[in-house]
């Protein structure tokens, strides 16, 4: 199966949705925005909920615009589950199933069968999921959409929810369109992603792709990269440039920008830290040293900032705990700043 | 301290004038204003001799003119009013506002009006009521007089009423079913109209409830048969007010089990 839209279009009084042209094979899409952005539009557009003004959408060269969604196969799995309250969980499952030992099927795949004969209204927010899922995939669709499923749910159910939307995905072999405000959702169940802006797609790609090279200081901004400087082309070689950031000069591996003002991109993620003086830049690593202005415990990570008399600049890097701890980083202390050449990622043009 | 500020508060303290009982007179009046004329008509018969008059052909055929006429009144009501209600609640524009308007019409128009209104159109000197009578099926003076005026100013009831009903029907529902395959048929008859289901029952009640307390559009337009406030007024004009109880005391039963449904299975749409 293969959906395929192109000029995809749609106005509304205060927003322009398209034109969009995207192409999604059996994998699953991860669609990635702010909220107004037109995520759900695009779905919309796709289950037949809205007419588009103009383009075409095609199912393995089928046309679906102009089709009524109930001629569409098309499955669509809403914000908050959009179960039928006066239903139980079963006949809400069996209202759509194509035949009836899918029921209960589902209901195993899904772990409901000790919720089956309860109505909506009584169910937590992750059972609920779980039956729209189960109500949805009982149509046997070609198509899966699935519009912020997670969002109003807590973080632990939503996590788990999550790690069995992974497995879930990888067993069916539709397009799946995944629509989130989340990049951490999107980079997890996301084969792609594809970031929304103003109706717009703005980046298609893989997830380290969009996360590490993005095309824009939007799609930067919004996958959580917040080091991003102005900077100028100095020199170019055929594997590489040196870019100037202030009074910093680093390599970077980047190689196929054309312009001489760039925006310098570097995911904190991909930023190292240690004591000072102890290690050496080798020749694919950039060395300057800073001191720590500001520190914040994520959890998982400490997000640090970092404070170069250079720039002058402020790089944020993101450090994991025993990195934090073996270095007893606090406010002020010095450390050596180490970002590997094919790290540094540049955007054309400045702000 | 504490007593005397909260003492303040509640209005009993420095002024000695409590502004929560004034308001609860002021209310129990009113409630009395409804009641006691009530409690006064059961009261002026015997209730032996009302069930004597009960027998009397001219209350059971204005019974059975006014439950027939009113019954067939809301199933058109019903017929025409639904569709006309879930279209006016899932669309909203200009022209939304403007049909709104035209069905609200009838609700404040005054009821003799309403008749006189229809007159033009049904009546025997009009080109369908010429018509009408010619095909043996007279417009005036006839129990389809009678449905006519009661429609009129009873479908309103069942537009607005089930409008509002369909409305508090996330239309989500109706998406995520046609996604699932089902028709709009289908989606109408498995999920909306089972959700509207109660607003519906509400609208179709009040709406039987208005059509049976019918007076001045069927007045205008068939005297008779006569309804059960047709005889009301005959009753009263001819015999006196002692007359006019028996059938009056059905109107206020009928309208106390509008009541009782408007309170229980249906979602009574003044809560």
């Amino acid at each position: 199966m293969t959906l395929e839209s192109s000029r995809l279009r749609k106005a509304y009084d205060q927003f322009d949705f398209g034109p969009v042209d995207m192409t999604v094979e059996e994998e699953v899409l991860a669609v990635l925005g702010p909220s107004g952005s037109g995520k759900t539009t695009l779905l919309s557009l796709i289950a037949g909920i809205t007419s588009p003004d103009s383009g075409s959408i095609q199912l393995d060269g089928r046309e679906l615009v102009g089709l009524p969604p109930e001629d569409r196969n098309v499955g669509m799995v809403f914000q908050e589950g959009a179960l039928f309250p006066h239903m139980t969980a079963r006949e809400n499952i069996a209202y759509a199933a194509t035949a009836s030992d899918r029921v209960d099927e589902l209901a195993t795949l899904f772990e409901l069968e000790d919720v089956l004969d309860r109505k909506p209204p009584t169910l937590s927010g992750g059972e609920r999921q779980r039956v729209a899922l189960a109500r949805t995939l009982a149509t046997d669709p070609d198509v899966l959409l699935l519009d912020e499923p997670l969002s109003s749910l807590d973080a632990p159910i939503r996590k788990r929810l999550r790690d069995e939307l992974h497995s879930l995905f990888e067993s069916i072999e539709i397009p799946i369109l995944y629509v989130t405000h989340d990049q951490r959702t999107a980079t997890a169940l996301g084969d792609r992603i594809a970031i929304v802006r103003d109706g717009d797609l703005e980046q298609v790609g893989s997830p380290s792709a969009v996360l590490t090279r993005p095309t824009s200081r939007f799609v930067a901004r919004f996958t959580g990269n917040e080091n991003l400087f102005d900077g100028t082309v100095i020199d170019r070689t055929t594997d590489g440039a040196t870019v100037r950031l202030g009074d910093i000069q680093c390599q970077t591996t980047a190689s196929d920008i054309h312009t001489s003002t760039v925006t310098v991109c570097i995911h904190p993620s991909r930023v190292e830290i240690e004591a000072p003086y102890i290690a050496d830049g080798d020749r694919t690593t950039n060395t300057v040293t800073g001191t720590v202005v500001r520190w914040l415990n994520e959890g998982s990570e400490y997000r640090i900032d970092i404070e170069i008399e250079a720039g002058p600049i402020t790089l944020t890097a993101n450090v994991r705990p025993p990195t934090f701890e073996r270095l007893a980083l606090e406010n002020g202390s010095e450390v050596q700043v180490l970002i590997p050449q094919d790290s540094i990622h540049l955007i054309p043009g400045g702000e | 301290m504490e007593t005397g500020s909260h003492a303040n508060r509640s209005g009993t303290g420095t002024f000695g004038f409590d502004w929560l009982s004034v308001a609860l007179v002021l209310g129990g009046v009113l409630l009395l204003y409804y009641v006691v004329p009530l409690v006064s008509l059961f009261l002026s018969v015997p209730a032996g001799e009302i069930l004597d008059r009960m027998n009397n052909p001219t209350v059971v055929d204005s019974a059975t003119t006014s439950l027939l006429s009113a019954s067939i009144s809301t199933v058109i009501a019903t017929l025409f009013g639904l569709p006309l209600a879930y279209w006016l609640a899932r669309t909203n524009g200009a022209v939304t506002k403007i049909v709104l308007a035209v069905v609200v019409l009838p609700l404040v128009l005054p009821p003799t009006v309403g008749g006189i209104v229809l007159l033009t159109v049904f009546g025997p000197s009009s080109p369908l009521g010429e018509a009408a009578i010619a095909a043996g099926f007279p417009l005036t003076r006839s129990l389809a007089g009678v449905v006519l005026a009661q429609t009129f100013v009873a479908s309103p009831f069942v537009v607005v009423t089930t409008k509002a009903a369909f409305e508090s029907v996330d239309q989500t529902l109706e998406y995520a079913s046609r996604s699932l395959g089902k028709s709009r048929w289908t989606t109408a008859r498995n999920v909306t109209l089972p959700l509207a289901g109660p607003g519906i029952l509400a609208g179709v009640t009040l709406a039987f409830a208005r059509a049976i307390g019918e007076f001045g559009a069927t007045m205008m337009l068939a005297y008779y048969p006569r309804t059960m406030p047709v005889q009301i007024w005959v009753a009263f004009i001819e015999l006196g007010l002692d007359n006019a109880y028996p059938v009056a005391i059905l109107l206020v039963l009928i309208a106390a089990a509008a009541l009782s449904i408007l309170n229980t299975v249906a979602s009574n749409p003044w809560e």
